[in-house]
């Protein structure tokens, strides 16, 4: 199961939504079918083939007591609504389920640093509420727990400036290059996926751009208004990197302990080799990038092409290496004469092994 | 073409909910057209009982999965009768303004997981027809925030429903280090979504001891176990910590470090002291916990520590395997 959100034809969901759909039409007589399916949070498709599946249903079909629903394309006219008895027609408690899944967003998103004042009181006001009612179907939700991260301060501003409509100037991290830029930006809207992103146009690069939070070292409203071009809203739900197909290969081998590689970079393929490895195929826009990760994968993993990121990434370990020679040759000097008591340092072996073993990704 | 599988849940529901004494299968399976038509009215062909029986278990099961409290109730002549008392089934009065209406309508929106975004949608929908208020969209202007719940691991739903029902579990494992998969008995705790990644809290049997799992890395499917727990549950389940020091986010220690001027934001967003030495080089104090070889490796030959000497051996060493390899 992918975590698109879809919407199958499933009959669970179906009937759930029909249960609920009787109660709402027996109060509200010719209500409008763009109305409803809005209130209801479906297409309006969806609700018509609701509204199909209705007239067959009853309390018993030998009775004739089936419902008489049906519409004339823009309203919904229910012709026997005491076919279904009040008692029949009451609002249904919340399942275990249900509750749960409100329950656990609910309390996510008001973890949103950031989130106005205003709207987390009124979002912690109607969990208490949605607790209360739901009784012990609440129970279970305490099994479940999500954490939204963001950096606060910069989160305020940017949502300040969205609903401003004024443009930001931030000074931000690029990963890749280990370099601060500043841009004039025309944010978009804030994206939680894990990490907090805003969508921006960038004004520096005349693209359409996301920036996670976290890497925004310093940000400034601006009195310019925001003018961010019409385009249309991308869908982010299966991840915010894309790689194009033109953009270039690369092929990493990674021992089991560069496993991590596959969960954090987006790749095209990842083939499980005999020692326990991954020979992992992505694209990026700019190889050289990928710089970092050579140097942090270290006996764990090698680039196999393209060639000139390995070979950058063996020249950026030797040059680092050198500026060793010299610290080292005066520390042992130092310590020569300093510490003749117990040298510690002497003692250390030439090549001690990292503690742990877990390498966990960092972007 | 036979009846949707909706259409007979429905109706089945609608009967339940609409009587006032306990309805015979034998009642259900005559008053609901779909069980007719594929059944027969009572005592059909050889076999179509039982097929009836499995059918209105599985129906029944089906709708408490919705929420409907189902009773079965013995008569005196031995029969027994199914209804969904009223009582048992009505969602206590709940009155919610317009400000909490709307709030409650983004949460309901942020799962990417289909099983829990019709959930999600199901007990907007049950409010919605309790009255909870509609049109007013204090969010209409401001729908900048779109909070998302990654789901992208297939073993989420098992595991989401092993910690819901308190199901011992049983799944192969590959650590994140380790060459092949293990396997692995756990009975669920909890499930929790950190930075992105969902990963599960548990008592894993053969070792005697609460142990954190990262979703992504379960391989295969995850089975139930009959039978209970055999360790107690704890009332607080701590996933976060564990997680945040196998990412080296539970600093001990502090190393000084060298950093080429203008390089290593990051590293400079953590320093507790930072020194400028005047020869295009500053002098940094960070704080030292497990994986920062790793990450400082990373910046190459912008980077030089210091002390500990242990960290710079570290580094050195991961230097040396890329400079060879």
């Amino acid at each position: 199961m992918t975590g698109k959100p879809v919407r199958p034809v499933n009959a669970i969901d179906q009937t759930r939504r029909m249960l609920s759909l009787v109660t709402y039409l027996k109060e509200r007589p010719g209500a409008r079918i763009a109305d409803v399916a809005r209130a209801f949070g479906i297409s309006e498709e969806e609700l018509v083939s609701d509204l199909d599946v209705l007239p067959m249903c009853g309390t018993s079909f030998r009775g004739g007591d089936l419902l008489d629903i049906d519409t004339d394309g823009e309203r919904i006219w229910w012709h026997n609504p005491a076919a279904l008895g009040a008692e029949a027609a009451e609002p249904l408690r919340l399942a275990a389920d249900e509750a749960t899944a409100l329950l656990v967003a609910a309390r996510a998103v008001a973890t949103l640093p950031g989130l106005r004042e205003s709207d987390r009181q009124a979002l912690l006001r109607a969990t208490a509420k949605v607790e209360a009612a739901a009784g012990e179907a609440a129970g279970a939700s305490s099994r479940l727990s999500v954490t939204f991260e963001s950096e606060g301060g910069v989160f305020a501003d940017v949502d300040r400036a969205i609903s401003e409509r004024r443009r930001l100037w931030i000074r931000y991290y690029s990963p890749a290059r280990d370099e601060l830029t500043e841009r004039e930006i025309d944010p978009i809207r804030l994206v939680s996926v894990g990490h907090t992103y805003v969508e921006a146009w960038c004004r520096r690069s005349e693209a359409r751009r996301t920036f996670r939070l976290d890497r925004v070292a310093e940000i400034k409203i601006l009195d310019a208004p925001s003018a961010p071009p019409e385009t249309e809203l991308r869908d982010l739900s299966e991840g915010l990197v894309q790689p194009a197909a033109e953009d270039p290969e690369v092929v990493v081998e990674v021992g089991p302990g560069g496993r991590w590689v596959a969960e954090y970079y987006p790749h095209d393929s990842a083939e499980e080799l005999p020692d326990g490895g991954l020979r992992i195929t992505l694209r990026t826009p700019d190889p050289a990038s990928l710089r970092r990760l050579a140097l942090r994968l270290g006996r764990d993993g090698r680039i196999v092409s393209p060639r000139a990121l390995a070979d950058s990434a063996r020249r950026a370990a030797r040059e680092a290496l050198a500026a060793y020679d010299g610290i080292e040759a005066a520390e042992a000097a130092g310590t020569a004469r300093a510490s003749a008591p117990g040298a510690e340092l002497q003692a250390r072996p030439a090549c001690s092994v990292p503690g742990g073993g877990h390498h966990e990704g960092r972007e | 073409m036979a009846i949707a599988k909706a259409e007979r849940l429905m109706n089945l529901a609608l009967c339940l909910l609409g009587t006032r004494r306990p309805l015979s299968k034998r009642e259900l399976r005559e008053s609901i057209e779909a069980y007719v038509e594929a059944f027969g009215p009572g005592q059909g062909a050889a076999g179509s009982d039982d097929s009836f029986n499995r059918m209105f278990e599985r129906d029944k099961d089906d709708l408490r999965e919705l929420g409907l409290v189902i009773e079965t109730v013995e008569s005196i002549d031995g029969e027994v009768g199914y209804l969904a008392r009223r009582d048992s089934n009505r969602l206590p009065p709940i009155t919610l303004d317009a400000e909490e209406a709307a709030a409650l309508g983004l949460a309901a929106k942020v799962w990417q997981q289909a099983r829990l975004a019709g959930a999600a949608s199901g007990a907007l929908q049950k409010l919605r027809a309790a009255g909870l208020p509609e049109d007013v969209d204090p969010y209409g202007a401001h729908s900048a925030l779109e909070p998302r719940i990654p789901v992208h691991e297939a073993a989420f739903e098992p595991l989401m429903l092993a910690c819901r029902d308190r199901r011992p579990v049983v799944f192969d494992y590959r650590k994140s280090n380790a060459a092949h998969p293990e396997q692995r008995h756990v009975e669920p705790w909890a499930l929790e979504c950190w930075r992105g990644h969902w990963y599960l809290a548990g008592f894993d049997r053969e070792r005697g001891a609460e142990r954190v799992f990262r979703l992504s890395r379960i391989t295969g499917k995850v089975r139930s176990r009959g039978g209970r727990y055999t360790a107690p549950v704890p009332d607080v389940v701590t996933v976060r910590e564990t997680v945040a020091s196998w990412a080296g986010e539970t600093a001990d220690r502090s190393a000084r470090i060298r950093l080429r001027t203008g390089a290593g934001y990051p590293l400079r967003a953590k320093a507790t002291a930072v020194r400028e030495r005047g020869d295009g080089w500053d002098e940094l104090e960070i704080p030292y916990g497990h994986g920062l070889d790793a990450w400082l490796v990373e910046f190459g030959p912008d980077v030089v520590v210091l002390d500990p000497a242990e960290l710079r051996a570290d580094v050195m060493d991961r230097l040396r395997a890329v400079a060879e390899g």
